[in-house]
C-alpha cells in the first residue's frame, strides 16, 4: 500500500497569470512549445513517467491559474502535494515580487506537517526573451531571495526553446521524493465500521 | 450563516471519516490483490460523494480525497491487466456497483485504464463515458463527476500526434467529446439556478458561482487541443460554444464564458473570428456584464498588438478597429439603459486598443471621443466617481501614448469630453495635462494652441460655475503654481508670435479672480521681460516700423497686466514688478516709459502700501533700482530722487529713517555716471541720518534711561568711509574723525548699553581703516590722515 502511494509525486506549479507554468509543464510533458497566451481555467495535471534508481514514478504534474478569477473552486488540491514549483518571468518585476505571496499562500492552504523543509523550486523563465536584454531580475538576485527562503533549488529556464526544462524537473522530481508524506494514518474503529454511514447519506438515489 | 458553516464542517469531516474507512479496506484489498473487494470497499468510499449537503468548495475537498484514491485503484486495474485480467470485463464488472454515481466514477476510472490499453478506440469509450455520464442530473454531483471524466481522458484525447490518434479524423472525437461534455456541463450549471426556493437565490448564486470554472475548464481543454487549428476553431469550436452560450440565456454563464473564450484561446483566433464573436454579444441577455468582457478582449487584443510590429497586419487585414468600433456602438444602442461607467469603460477600452494598433490615425481617436460625447450629451455632467475616473482615463491615454499636448490639441473632440466633466475632475484632468507638458517639456509655440491648452485647462484658470466647495490652500497652491510654471514654458522665437501668445494668455489669466492673479501675472510679466530683452538686442539691427511687437508695445501691455494686481490688491507685489519694468525700460532707453512704471511704483507706495514694515522694504527697492536707472535726465530724476528721499524721512520707526536716508545718499554719486556726482547732497543725506540717529539716543535716554545702541553712528561711519574713498571733496577726515570720536565716546559713555553686536561691527571698521592705511598707494595715502 505505501509502495503504491510512494509511485506517484504530485507537483503544484504556481505562479502569476503569463509566466509560462502551463508551457513548461506541456514542454517537459509533451516537448511542444506554442507561443500563443492562453490562460488556464482551474487546476488540471499532466502525468509523466520519471526513472530513479530503477523504479519508475508517476509524475502527477499539477497546473494552475494564474488569475485568481479563474480558481473559483479553491485550491483543495493542494492537498499531498510532495513539491511546490514557484514560477516567474525574468522579464516581470511584479511575477517575481509575488513569488513570496505564492509559497506563503501555499504553505497556509496546504499545511504541510514541516513547513521548514517542505520542498520549493523556483523556476525563473522566458530568459530567451530578446536575448536576455530584457530581464530585470538577475540571476543573482533570485538566488539570493532562494537562498533567503531555505536554499531553494533555483533553474534559469526557457519553456519555449526547452533549455533547462528537463534538468529542473528531474530536480522537482528529486526533492519531490524527498518529501517523507504524512501518511494519514487511518484506523478503523473496530467496533463499527459502518453503522452510521447509511444515516448520513441524503440526497436522491444517484 | 455562522451555524450553517459550522454543520458543514461537521458534514465535511463525517464524510472525509467515511471515505477514510472505506479507503483503509480498499488498500487492504488492492495490496492482497482482491479484486471483488477492491471494487465494493471503492464505491462505498465514493459512496461520500453522494452528499447534498456541502457547499462547492467544500464538497470539493471530499472529491480530492476521493480523487486521489482512485489513483492507486487506476494503478491497481492497470497492474491487473498485465496480471492477464481484460480490460474489457473489468468495463464491465464494475458497472455492477450498486449506485449509479459510484459507478460512473469507477467507469471513468477504468475507461482510463481501457483507453491507454488500446483495445478499443479512445473515441468509442470516451463517446459511451460522456453518454453514461447523463445518468447524473443533480447538477453539483454531476458537474464533480463530469470534471473527473474531462481530468483523467485530458491525456488520452485523440489529438494530433497523441498516441491515441486514429486513422480517420480523431481531432474531430477529441473536440467532439469535449464539447459535448461542456454542453452537459453548462445545462447542469445552469439549471442550478432554477431549483429551490426564490428566497435561496444569493445563496444559489454564491454556489454557482464557485463551480463555474469546473465549466470553463472545459474551454481551456479544447484550447490546448493540438489539432484545433484556426479552420476548425472558426468552423466548430467557437460556433459551436456560442449556440451553447446564447442559448442557455443565463447572465452568469453567458459572462462568465464569453470572459472564457476570450481568455483561453490565442489572440490571432479571435482577430480571424472577429465578427462572429462580437456577433454574439447583442444576443446576450440585457443584464449581462458585456462592458467588462468586451473590454477584456479589447485589452487582450492591445497588449497583443503592443507585443510587436509584426502582428500589426493581422489587424489591418481583419480591419479590427472598425469591427470593434461597430459592435460597440451596437452594444450601447441594444443596451439603453447601461449606465455612464459601462459606456465610458467602452470607449476607453477601444480609444487604448486604436493607440495601440493605429497610432497615426488620429482620426479614429477623434471619432471616439466624439462617440463618447454624443453618448453623454443629454447626461448632465457627470456624478459618479467611477465614471469620472474612467473619463479621466480615456483623456490621459492620448497624453500619455503621444507625449505631447500639440496631438491631443488636434483633436476636436477633445475639449468636448471635458465639458462633461465636473469642476472637480476638470481641474484634476488640467493638472494631468499641465504635468504631461511638463513631463514632455512640450513646446507650446502658437496663440492658437495657447487658445485651446487654456479652454482646456480653464478649471484652473478661472473660478467655474459650482465652485462652490472651499479648496485645500495648498492644493490650490500647487495647482496654481503649476500654472505659473506652464506659463513660463510658452515660447515662440517669432516676436510677433510670441507677443500673440501673451496677448492670449493674458485675456485668460486676467479672468482668474484675486486669488490666481498673484500666481499667474508675476510669470506672465516674466516671459513677457524676456521678449523685450530679445528685441532689444534686435532692435539694433532690425528696425521694422510696422512691427507690433516692439518693447513699447509690450511694455504698455505689462503695465494693464500689473495694474489688475490692484483688484487683488497685492501692492507688494505690484511694486516690485513695476519696478522689474523700469529696469527693463531703462534697458531699452525709454525714459517716458520707465518714469511712468516709476509713478505707477510711488503711487502704490503713497496709497496702498502703509504697513510700516512693507514700507521698509518698498523704500529699499525703490531707492536700489532707482539708484541704477541710467535713462532719466536731470528733471525726472530729481524728481524721482526727491521724493525718494522725501518717502525715507517719513518712515515710522526713527531707525528706518535713518537707514534709508543714508541709502538715499546713494542716489547723488554713482560711479559710472559722470552727470551724478553731487557730493553736496550725499554729505546733506549722511548728515540727515547723522541728525536721525542722535534723535534715536536721545530717544532712548528720555524713554529707557539709558543711550540706544551705537549701531546707526556705525553704519554711517562705513557710508562715510565709503564716499570718503570714492573722493568725494565734501567728506573730510575731519568729519571721519569726529564720527570715530563721537562712537568711542558713545561706547564708553555712563548710560552706555552693552552691545556686542556693534562692538565688534566697530572694531572691524577701525581694523579696515588701519588695513586701507597699510595698504599704501592712494587709497594709503588718503587713509594716512585719519587718526585711530
Amino acid at each position: 500500500m505505501a509502495s503504491r502511494r510512494r509511485m506517484l509525486l504530485k507537483v503544484i506549479i504556481l505562479g502569476d497569470s503569463g509566466v509560462g507554468k502551463t508551457s513548461l509543464m506541456n514542454q517537459y510533458v509533451n516537448r511542444k512549445f506554442s507561443n500563443q497566451y492562453k490562460a488556464t481555467i482551474g487546476a488540471d495535471f499532466l502525468t509523466k513517467e520519471v526513472q530513479f534508481e530503477d523504479r519508475l514514478y508517476t509524475l502527477q504534474i499539477w497546473d494552475t491559474a494564474g488569475q485568481e478569477r479563474f480558481q473559483s473552486l479553491g485550491v483543495a488540491f493542494y492537498r499531498g502535494a510532495d513539491c511546490c514549483v514557484l514560477v516567474y518571468d525574468v522579464n516581470v518585476m511584479k511575477s517575481f515580487e509575488n513569488l513570496n505571496n505564492w509559497r506563503e499562500e501555499f504553505l497556509l492552504q496546504a499545511s504541510p506537517s514541516d513547513p521548514e523543509n517542505f520542498p520549493f523550486i523556483v523556476l525563473g523563465n522566458k530568459v530567451d526573451i530578446d536575448g536576455g536584454n530584457s530581464r530585470v531580475i538577475s540571476e543573482k538576485k533570485a538566488k539570493a531571495w532562494c537562498a533567503s527562503k531555505g536554499n531553494i533549488p533555483y533553474f534559469e529556464t526557457s519553456a519555449k526553446e526547452g533549455f533547462n526544462v528537463e534538468a529542473a524537473f528531474q530536480c522537482i522530481a528529486r526533492n519531490a521524493l524527498k518529501n517523507e508524506p504524512e501518511e494519514e494514518l487511518y484506523l478503523p474503529d473496530t467496533i463499527d465500521v459502518s453503522g452510521g454511514q447509511q444515516q448520513r447519506s441524503t440526497g436522491c438515489e444517484c | 450563516m455562522h451555524a450553517v458553516t459550522e454543520d458543514e464542517e461537521k458534514w465535511l469531516a463525517a464524510g472525509i471519516t467515511g471515505l477514510q474507512q472505506n479507503a483503509f479496506y480498499m488498500h487492504r484489498a488492492l495490496d492482497s490483490n482482491n479484486l471483488k473487494d477492491a471494487l465494493k470497499y471503492s464505491a462505498q468510499m465514493l459512496s461520500e460523494l453522494r452528499t447534498s449537503r456541502l457547499s462547492p468548495q467544500k464538497y470539493y475537498e471530499l472529491y480530492m480525497r476521493a480523487f486521489d484514491e482512485l489513483r492507486k485503484l487506476e494503478m491497481f486495474f492497470r497492474e491487473e491487466t498485465k496480471r492477464g485480467c481484460s480490460v474489457v470485463e473489468l468495463y464491465e464488472l464494475v458497472q455492477h456497483a450498486g449506485n449509479i454515481l459510484p459507478r460512473l466514477y469507477l467507469l471513468c476510472t477504468v475507461g482510463s485504464v481501457y483507453i491507454k490499453s488500446k483495445e478499443a478506440p479512445a473515441k468509442d469509450i470516451l463517446k459511451d463515458l460522456v453518454e453514461m455520464s447523463r445518468g447524473i442530473q443533480h447538477p453539483l454531483r454531476g458537474l464533480f463527476l463530469r470534471s473527473y471524466l474531462s481530468q483523467v481522458s485530458r491525456d488520452k484525447l485523440p489529438d494530433l500526434g497523441s498516441e491515441y490518434e486514429g486513422d480517420a479524423d480523431t481531432v474531430s472525437d477529441a473536440v467532439e467529446f469535449v464539447l459535448q461534455n461542456f454542453t452537459e456541463m453548462n445545462k447542469l450549471w445552469v439549471r442550478m439556478q432554477h431549483q429551490g426556493p426564490a428566497r435561496e437565490k444569493e445563496k444559489r448564486e454564491k454556489e454557482r458561482s464557485e463551480l463555474r470554472d469546473l465549466v470553463g475548464k472545459n474551454l481551456h481543454v479544447l484550447s490546448q487541443i493540438e489539432g484545433v487549428d484556426l479552420d476548425m476553431y472558426r468552423e466548430t469550436v467557437l460556433p459551436r460554444i456560442l449556440e451553447q452560450v446564447v442559448n442557455c440565456k443565463d447572465e452568469i454563464a453567458q459572462g462568465y464564458l464569453m470572459d472564457c473564450i476570450i481568455q483561453v484561446f490565442p489572440d490571432e483566433y479571435h482577430l480571424q473570428t472577429l465578427e462572429t464573436l462580437l456577433g454574439a454579444f447583442p444576443q446576450l441577455q440585457p443584464s449581462v456584464d458585456i462592458k467588462m468582457v468586451l473590454s477584456r478582449l479589447m485589452e487582450r487584443l492591445s497588449n497583443y498588438a503592443a507585443s510587436s510590429a509584426d502582428v500589426l497586419p493581422e489587424f489591418f487585414q481583419v480591419e479590427a478597429f472598425a469591427k470593434l468600433s461597430s459592435a460597440i456602438s451596437k452594444v450601447i444602442e441594444a443596451q439603453d439603459d447601461m449606465p455612464v461607467f459601462g459606456v465610458v469603460t467602452l470607449y476607453s477600452s477601444l480609444l487604448t486598443f486604436t493607440l495601440q494598433v493605429h497610432p497615426d490615425r488620429l482620426d479614429y481617436v477623434d471619432q471616439i471621443l466624439g462617440a463618447c460625447v454624443k453618448k453623454l450629451s443629454g447626461k448632465g455632467k457627470l456624478e459618479d466617481n467611477k465614471s469620472r475616473k474612467q473619463i479621466v482615463a480615456l483623456l490621459s491615454a492620448p497624453l500619455e501614448k503621444y507625449n505631447d499636448i500639440d496631438t491631443a490639441l488636434k483633436l476636436s473632440n477633445y475639449p468636448n469630453v471635458m465639458e462633461y466633466l465636473d469642476d472637480g475632475t476638470k481641474k484634476e484632468m488640467a493638472s494631468v495635462i499641465i504635468q504631461s507638458i511638463m513631463k514632455n517639456k512640450s513646446l507650446i509655440s502658437t496663440s492658437e494652441k495657447v487658445e485651446a491648452l487654456f479652454e482646456l485647462i480653464k478649471g484652473l484658470i478661472k473660478d467655474l460655475e459650482e465652485n462652490l466647495l472651499e479648496l485645500d490652500e495648498e492644493d490650490f497652491h500647487e495647482e496654481q503654481n503649476s500654472v505659473a510654471r506652464l506659463i513660463q514654458m510658452l515660447h515662440n522665437d517669432d516676436p510677433e508670435e510670441m507677443l500673440k501668445i501673451i496677448t492670449t494668455v493674458k485675456k485668460h489669466i486676467l479672468t482668474g479672480g484675486a486669488k490666481r492673479l498673484p500666481f499667474t501675472v508675476p510669470p506672465l510679466i516674466f516671459n513677457s521681460l524676456k521678449l523685450i530683452r530679445r528685441l532689444q538686442n534686435q532692435e539694433e539691427t532690425v528696425a521694422d516700423e510696422d512691427a507690433s511687437a516692439t518693447p513699447r508695445k509690450i511694455f504698455q501691455l505689462l503695465n494693464q497686466i500689473i495694474e489688475a494686481l490692484s483688484s487683488v490688491p497685492k501692492p507688494e507685489l505690484a511694486l516690485r514688478l513695476y519696478l522689474q519694468c523700469a529696469e527693463a525700460a531703462d534697458d531699452c532707453d525709454l525714459e517716458p516709459v520707465a518714469y511712468e512704471f516709476f509713478t505707477q511704483a510711488y503711487l502704490l507706495y503713497e496709497e496702498e502700501i502703509s504697513d510700516s514694515k512693507s514700507q521698509v522694504t518698498a523704500m529699499h527697492l525703490i531707492i536700489g533700482t532707482l539708484q541704477r536707472m541710467h535713462v532719466f535726465g536731470v528733471e525726472n530724476r530729481d524728481t524721482l530722487t526727491h521724493k525718494a528721499t522725501g518717502y525715507s524721512a517719513k518712515l515710522l520707526k526713527k531707525p528706518d529713517q535713518c537707514r534709508a536716508v543714508y541709502a538715499c545718499s546713494h542716489l547723488f554719486w554713482v560711479d559710472d555716471q559722470d552727470s551724478i556726482k553731487d557730493g553736496e547732497r550725499v554729505l546733506l543725506c549722511l548728515k540727515r541720518a547723522l541728525r536721525i540717529a542722535n534723535a534715536v539716543q536721545q530717544m532712548a535716554n528720555a524713554t529707557r534711561g539709558s543711550s540706544g545702541s551705537v549701531l546707526l553712528f556705525i553704519e554711517i561711519l562705513n557710508k562715510y568711509l565709503y564716499f570718503f574713498e570714492k573722493g568725494v571733496t565734501q567728506i573730510t577726515v575731519a568729519s571721519v574723525q569726529s564720527l570715530i570720536e563721537l562712537i568711542t565716546n558713545e561706547m564708553q559713555g555712563e548710560n552706555s548699553t552693552s552691545d556686542p553686536t556693534a562692538d565688534a561691527f566697530f572694531a572691524s571698521t577701525l581694523r579696515f581703516i588701519q588695513f586701507q592705511k597699510d595698504k599704501g598707494g592712494a587709497v594709503g595715502e588718503r587713509y594716512e590722515a585719519i587718526k585711530l
